[in-house]
């Protein structure tokens, strides 16, 4: 089992949007992953994106340049 | 240490479907059919029979499972200020959906979650379903890798998350105040059901624990598929194993491919039927029993998308649509199934779905 630790987890209001933070985190060599939006975060049982806490500002930046719209930010031990 | 923190990761998620599987055998031991403790597919057909939107005389009566899920979803939602009204997710589509994936349920004979019922009780015809139900699957996450979206939805008054438990409420002061204004079986499978009082908190106890521990059976095949997650599938093996266990301890367990309660043993059109309900409901973002929880929770989409089952229901047993069950005729064993007309609604749901699927996929809407 992995081990958990403090992650950023960005939700999103659709698959797709997850989707499309996951294509350009890989096109950015940008850390992170999908994983199933935690259940403190929301009672959806949608797709978030996760990922080191200090690459924050960076993906707020890109993806509001890229117009993928986060539904939010948060950090949890995932 | 590390079982300590499986079980605080998974410990819900199992417990709920502990939960479900012994609502499904206590349900069936006090007057639910075999194998068809909890049915998404078959109660809501129920319902829709007993309003009167088909004529299936076999098939009508106001199921209290389906009122106390999405009301126990609501209160759960509601006590854990969870309850938001949204909805605009490209309701016209949800419906649609919705429609097929009855259509494709009714054909194998059962939703999602009465397939895992099915193979607690032995039934070997499930298989096929199960099979069809993961081709579907991936059907349907190769289309989100590809950004397949129905859209976000947005927030709506408050009064608009009501609408779906508010008919629930009507449903249920119907069955319970004035029943002459209603359908009953008198016959067939729905004239078999628990006390209205136990199917209502079986129902509710089922509804809160869904909501809090976001139970889906196509959630829980996508995100093993996609993310390696298994968290929710953990809740599809909790019912299987179950019902199993319960049904050898109530010696009702009978392993075997026919004479099997309510199914057929028309494996193709199973198969086919599960994967036309599997790819509509990753397209949906969940399961039957997932749109009812939703709906609970404030969700107009889902509210439609039920809406969108119960008249698939009417479509399928007026038109002859769905599946019927082997029997045994004469001394002669019979094989059940779909007919002409189930078939051709199949394969025109998965051309419904892929049309769906393509028109929502990036770049289409502004081309």
């Amino acid at each position: 089992m992995r081990e958990k630790q403090l992650r950023l987890v960005v939700a999103f209001h659709t698959t797709a949007g997850a989707m499309a933070a996951e294509r350009l985190c890989r096109k950015l060599s940008l850390e992170g992953r999908l994983i199933s939006v935690p259940r403190s975060v929301t009672s959806d049982c949608g797709i978030a994106w996760s990922a080191p806490p200090e690459l924050r500002p960076t993906l707020e930046a890109r993806f509001q340049e890229a117009g993928i719209d986060a539904a939010g930010y948060y950090e949890r031990m995932v | 240490m590390k079982e300590k923190n499986w079980f605080r990761e998974h410990g819900l998620i199992l417990l709920t479907g502990v939960v479900v599987g012994v609502a499904a055998l206590v349900l069936t031991a006090m007057g639910n059919p075999k194998n068809m403790g909890f049915c998404i597919a078959c109660f809501e057909r129920d319902i829709a029979g007993a309003l009167g939107l088909h004529s299936a005389a076999k098939v009508q009566y106001i199921r209290p499972e389906i009122i106390g899920i999405v009301l126990g979803a609501l209160i759960a939602a509601l006590a854990a200020r969870e309850f938001r009204a949204k909805a605009g997710s490209s309701p016209a589509s949800r419906f649609v959906l919705g429609l097929f994936v009855m259509i494709g349920a009714l054909v194998f004979l059962g939703c999602p979650l009465r397939m895992v019922i099915r193979l607690g009780g032995g039934d070997l015809t499930a298989v096929a379903g199960l099979l069809g139900f993961l081709a579907g699957i991936l059907v349907g996450v190769v289309f989100l890798k590809k950004g397949f979206s129905l859209g976000r939805a947005y927030p709506v008054p408050t009064g608009e998350g009501f609408m779906l438990p508010g008919v629930m409420v009507v449903l249920l002061v119907l069955l319970a105040a004035f029943p002459a204004l209603l359908r009953f079986s008198e016959e067939g499978p729905g004239s078999m059901h628990a006390p209205l009082v136990v199917s209502l908190i079986a129902g509710l106890a089922v509804g809160v624990m869904a909501q809090r521990s976001r139970l889906c059976m196509a959630g829980g095949l996508r995100d093993a598929f996609m993310l390696r997650d298994f968290n929710l599938l953990t809740g599809f093996v909790a019912i299987w194993v179950t019902v199993t266990v319960g049904n050898l301890i109530l010696g009702n367990y009978n392993l075997s491919a026919v004479s099997q309660p309510i199914a057929h043993s028309q494996y193709l059109w199973s198969f086919l039927g599960m994967a036309l309900a599997g790819w509509g409901s990753i397209l949906l973002g969940g399961c039957p029993l997932r749109q009812l929880i939703l709906a609970g929770e404030g969700n107009g989409d889902s509210a439609v998308t039920v809406l969108g089952m119960i008249v698939g229901a009417a479509v399928a047993h007026n038109f002859g649509l769905a599946g019927n069950a082997d029997s045994v005729v004469d001394g002669v064993y019979t094989v059940g199934g779909i007919g002409t007309a189930g078939m051709a609604a199949v394969v025109i749901g998965f051309v419904v779905l892929l049309a769906v699927s393509v028109a929502h996929l990036p770049g289409k809407e502004a081309a």
